[in-house]
């Protein structure tokens, strides 16, 4: 597809917004020191349209976003205190368990997304993305491993405005 | 010193006993995937803390903003890298240790 047509068929917002993000991360980067100017121009550009085919033009909401950083932030804590504890424990209290989860969230970005903030939590990290499910390879099988990660689903599906289908206390479809 | 300076020394040490968690798990951990656990989670919130330190004492907001930037920017590649590896891992047919 060349630059033309690929302009015609996404979303103006998407580049417009990636553009204008960019810019705000060189400028930070550089502290607004326009002899990068030259260098900066192409880079940002390069980059806006790399993101544009790379990854497609995607709704997402503020308050979801807002919502999440708490959360994140908290359990991002719980997470590395949990895991120093078990380290400098003397009889080291881990027993790992592999764990397979069903996805509610469709394909694409949502579900990268999940993959990587469930590195960053609390006593799971993430094995293989498997066409509907989310291996994850956890640290203590004593805790609720679905019910975390159902409750992290949740949470994404409010930053990209979806809703999930209805899933039962087992998880189940 | 100010209360400030004060802060910014606890966050620092904060940080770096995070950093020290993170390495001991590294090492006293039985295999590569709970050796990934621990790197990524303590060694983030290690990093977290010390940049909060330093951000205390930026001397503009931009500042503060490029140290949040280095944050994001390092839990993205962290846990993208940890991810890779652990599945390279489980593709290679390595078994996750068990108690």
């Amino acid at each position: 597809m060349n630059i033309a047509s690929h302009l015609a068929t996404s979303r103006p917002r998407a580049w417009l917004f990636r553009l204008v993000l960019f810019s705000l991360v060189w400028w930070l980067l550089t502290d607004g020191a326009t002899a990068s100017w030259p260098v900066a121009v192409p880079v940002i550009l390069i980059a806006t349209l790399l993101s544009v085919r790379l990854m497609p033009a995607l709704s997402w909401s503020v308050p979801g976003m807002l919502l999440f950083v708490p959360y994140f932030l908290w359990h991002s804590m719980r997470g590395g205190v949990d895991v120093a504890r078990r380290a400098m424990h003397p009889q080291l209290p881990i027993s790992p368990v592999l764990f397979d989860y069903r996805f509610r969230l469709p394909p694409g970005l949502p579900r990268v997304f999940m993959a990587n903030i469930v590195s960053l939590l609390p006593g799971t990290l993430s094995v293989e993305i498997d066409s509907e499910i989310l291996r994850v390879h956890v640290l203590d099988e004593a805790g609720d491993t679905r019910q975390e990660l159902a409750l992290l689903e949740n949470r994404l599906a409010a930053i990209f405005g979806l809703t999930l289908s209805f899933v039962d206390s087992e998880g189940q479809h | 010193m100010s209360f400030t300076d004060i802060l910014t020394v606890l966050l620092l040490l904060a940080g770096a006993s995070f950093f020290l968690a993170g390495t001991v798990g590294l090492l006293r951990f039985p295999d590569v995937y709970t050796r990934l656990h621990a790197l990524t989670k303590a060694d983030n919130l290690g990093l977290g803390l010390m940049l909060a330190g330093l951000a205390l004492q930026a001397e503009s907001w931009t500042v503060v903003a490029r140290l949040l930037l280095i944050w994001v920017l390092i839990l993205l590649a962290s846990s993208s890298v940890a991810h890779l590896v652990v599945r390279t891992a489980q593709q290679k047919g390595i078994r996750p240790w068990k108690r």
